[in-house]
């Protein structure tokens, strides 16, 4: 413990870490809230740009502009309902309900404070029990990953708005979306039409920013009437009581989001997802119907996507296995700084895993300053007249899909997913099941055909699920969010509360 | 007034947008792929007058990228233009080779890849392969090697093949798909021996070798560079290395030659890694490229990072570089015939 703390200590010795962390943050915000930038991307241009500097401070800025990029997603989100990240999609459904509602202000407060709470947890996690959670990750099997995937298609449910059909469509449509490329197991090009660009396949932050950016400018474009909200601003720091009461939520939320964010095959944006269908279900008495401005539909994916940040450093630092696509840039920049990142690393070099542990926290410390602070600036942004504020979205939309991998097939994809978006909203139908689709097709259909090939047969691999206890536990789990959904289970609860009642 | 700030807000917004691609992506103007009249191949002598853009075909963190960086970051002071490296992924690499070869041949994009554009036409991925470019620099190759986990039934690689002999398509390899390094040595292994196993995609190089850490698998085929430190660490067991002579890092690992000398034929084998330039690119860019790279490949601070990646150094340029390939392919393409693996 001293030792650990001795470590951490690197942060007093070295302060220019700590402006380096805060550097890093605060750049990593704006990085985040533009959609189509990304952590990923920001943190790889930083591997070539600190490649002269020494570890410490490479690491340190890197940290806080992961850390900063996984929060900003949040601020476009809620203010634009265009996702920054792909793991800020839950984030919008129910915070750009609260914009409307002129609670953008508080909106943002809430995610800066449970982001804060959720790398919190995560770098307690981190810190405390990573071997744990690192012998789960390992022992996490191609049929977990397809029932995990499963879990998360079952959210469709939870996303469908009014009608469950539009919702299964939309879904649908995702799911073709994901089939799109080369398929990576067996080289088989699927619906590519021999066009290079789409032997890469369809990519689902390009369907993100279309979907939710583009059309949102086009349909409010077609209804430039209706004004701005004016927000308000006076309440936008959470009292502590606020979040003492929802506490118990946050912490479910972040264990998700350690969990999810621990496993090699997924990130943050499926622990957000998973974590809003999770919260969805279990919470009874929400502040306003989820999907209408639910306060707990900010709550939960803000702790669960940084609570992740945590969860991918585990396998990154205990196995040299990244977690997410940032971290497998930091092994990257650790390899190039001369370092061997792989399950020798903490025990050669257990300063860097306690340096890792301090910039986190130094930059939960900084996302609280630099979160709160920038909101009533930014909650002007939902007050710009539209003749200014659709155009700008629609500037940034094509900046940002073409950033992404500097391809102008991107810009027109953006575009033909604008339209679609448009006119899905038009008729009712939700978008976020297509994002949705898009993400998870390639997890579920890649580890369904693992499983069947490593036990020879269908029947085989639905045997293999009671070989190891994880995949006995989210079987069940699977299982139980199935039928609680029926109709039959809902009309056995009725009658038995009926019957609890007459007693 | 507040008007105004929001304005000046989003405006800020996108200027930091602007200002993030601009100073991250490479410039386009006169890379020709879009414009093409902009740019004329550059008389010789005058090469470079802008920034360079490398073009990596592996993502921010694989082990073609980390080798790419360090090196261009040394041969930018030689060329007295910046390097721009950027990732473009996608399809097996098949996504960023088509990108350099539609660009003029001007010099100005490099690739930066591995060796799976040897094969692409062989294994219908795309019908560019490294003929249709010029190889300005090959960095090196790697020595690969049969990997079990710790627990494994397995003590030798003879075991394996005569499991897999005695029940045919049973004993799994994890690999990573079609055209991957595990793929292509398990061809290699049929072709010797006749053994044939369960192969079982996984999506990199990492899960792959999980699988067989989390005993999914029961073995896989990985490059020294990432097993190293699991290897040290006591997770996995070389059973063998393919290589003509011992690793020094590991020289107690027995060599595949030892249980089947037949493997000779194949080696040495190994992924390789190189910068190339589109086919018909002025000899004298090729010429003013190689010896850039070829005056910094030598430096201490690279090769140490060669060491620690357990790189072989070639350091070829021109023809030594283009026999050194077409010779990999012929072996690659011979074996994966034999084996049943093309047809």
């Amino acid at each position: 413990m001293m030792e650990a703390l001795s470590y951490m200590a690197v942060v007093i010795r070295e302060p220019w870490l700590i402006l380096l962390v805060a550097a890093g943050t605060c750049a990593g915000i704006y990085v985040g809230a533009i959609p189509g930038l990304s952590g990923t991307m920001a943190v790889s241009l930083l591997v070539s740009f600190t490649f002269g500097w020494e570890t410490h401070s490479a690491l340190a800025v890197m940290i806080g502009v992961f850390v900063g990029s996984v929060f900003g997603g949040s601020r476009s989100a809620i203010l634009l309902n265009i996702p920054g990240a792909p793991a800020a999609v839950a984030t919008a459904l129910d915070g750009y309900q609260l914009a409307k509602q002129g609670r953008a202000g508080e909106a943002m407060g809430l995610a800066t404070s449970q982001s804060v709470i959720g790398t919190l947890l995560g770098v307690f996690a981190l810190a405390v029990c990573a071997p744990v959670v690192a012998g789960v990750a390992r022992n996490f099997h191609s049929i977990d990953y397809l029932m995990l995937s499963l879990m998360g298609l079952m959210m469709v449910g939870s996303l469908c708005g009014r009608s469950v059909k539009f919702g299964l469509i939309a879904g649908c449509i995702g799911i073709f979306l994901g089939c799109v490329g080369v398929d990576g197991q067996t080289a088989v090009k699927r619906f590519t039409f021999d066009i290079v660009y789409l032997n890469s396949g369809v990519d689902y932050v390009v369907a993100m920013i279309g979907l939710f950016g583009a059309s949102e400018a086009l349909s409010q474009i077609t209804d430039m009437k209706s004004q701005p909200v004016k927000q308000k601003v006076d309440k936008i720091i959470p009292s502590w009581k606020e979040s003492a009461q929802y506490l118990p939520l946050t912490i479910k939320s972040s264990v998700i989001g350690v969990l999810v964010g621990a496993l090699p095959g997924a990130g943050g944006d499926i622990a957000a997802l998973l974590s809003y269908d999770q919260a969805k279900r279990s919470v009874k008495k929400p502040s306003a119907p989820f999907g209408q401005g639910a306060v707990e539909g900010i709550i939960a994916p803000e702790s669960a996507n940084n609570a992740a940040i945590g969860g991918a450093f585990i396998p990154m630092l205990t196995m040299g296995i990244p977690g997410d696509a940032v971290t497998a840039v930091l092994i990257s920049a650790l390899t190039i700084q001369g370092l061997r990142p792989g399950p020798n690393l903490i025990n050669e070099t257990p300063d860097l895993f306690w340096l890792i542990v301090a910039a986190l926290l130094l930059a939960s410390i900084f996302l609280l300053v630099f979160g709160l602070t920038g909101i009533k600036a930014f909650t002007k942004i939902v007050e710009i007249p539209k003749g200014i504020l659709m155009p700008t979205i629609l500037i940034l939309s094509v900046i940002g899909a073409y950033a992404i991998r500097n391809s102008l097939y991107d810009i027109f994809w953006m575009f033909g997913f604008g339209l679609i978006g448009y006119f899905l909203k038009r008729f009712n139908y939700p978008i976020a099941p297509i994002v949705l689709g898009v993400i998870l097709t390639k997890l579920c259909e890649e580890n369904y055909r693992r499983g069947v090939m490593l036990e020879g047969s269908i029947p085989g691999m639905l045997a293999s699920i009671f070989t190891s206890p994880i995949s006995i536990i989210l079987c069940a789990l699977l299982v139980f969010l199935f039928i609680t959904q029926t109709e039959f289970y809902k009309n056995w609860k009725r009658k038995r509360e009926r019957n609890r009642a007459s007693v | 007034m507040k008007k105004m700030i929001a304005a000046a807000l989003a405006l800020c917004m996108a200027l930091s947008l602007a200002a993030c691609s601009g100073g991250g992506e490479p410039s386009k103007s006169g890379s020709g792929s879009n414009g093409g009249s902009t740019s004329q191949p550059a008389p010789a002598g005058t090469y470079p007058t802008q920034n360079v853009n490398g073009i990596v075909q592996w993502g921010a963190g694989g082990g073609t990228d980390s080798l790419m960086r360090p090196l261009a970051a040394l041969a930018e002071q030689q060329l007295g233009k910046s390097i721009v490296i950027q990732n473009m992924t996608g399809a097996t690499g098949s996504v960023a080779t088509q990108y350099v070869y539609d660009a003029n041949t001007d010099g100005y994009n490099l690739l930066m890849g591995a060796e799976n554009p040897a094969l692409y036409d062989v294994l219908e991925i795309s019908q560019l392969t490294y003929d249709n470019f010029d190889c300005v620099y090959l960095i090196g190759d790697e020595v690969v090697g049969i990997i079990v986990s710790k627990d494994s039934k397995y003590a030798s690689f003879t075991e394996i093949v005569d499991a897999a002999l005695a029940a045919p398509n049973s004993v799994k390899l994890s690999t990573t798909g079609t055209g991957g390094l595990p793929w292509e040595v398990g061809a290699f292994i049929t072709d010797i021996t006749g053994a044939t196993f369960n192969q079982i995609p996984y999506d990199s190089d990492a899960s792959a070798k999980t699988a067989v850490m989390s005993g999914e698998c029961d073995f896989t085929v990985c490059k020294v560079q990432s097993g190293i430190e699991d290897y040290k660490a006591g997770d996995i067991k070389f059973l063998c290395l393919l290589s003509e002579a011992p690793v020094e890092i590991m020289p107690e690992v027995p060599l595949i030659t030892a249980e089947y000398p037949d493997f000779s034929k194949y080696l040495p084998w190994g992924p390789f890694y190189g910068i190339f330039v589109k086919e018909g690119t002025d000899a004298s860019i090729t010429e003013t490229l190689g010896s850039a790279f070829k005056a910094v490949g030598t430096d201490p601070s690279y090769q140490e990072v060669l060491a620690n990646f357990n790189i072989n150094f070639l350091g070829y340029t021109g023809s030594e570089a283009a026999d050194y390939i077409t010779s990999w392919r012929e072996n690659t393409v011979n074996a994966l015939k034999n084996s049943g693996a093309l047809s």
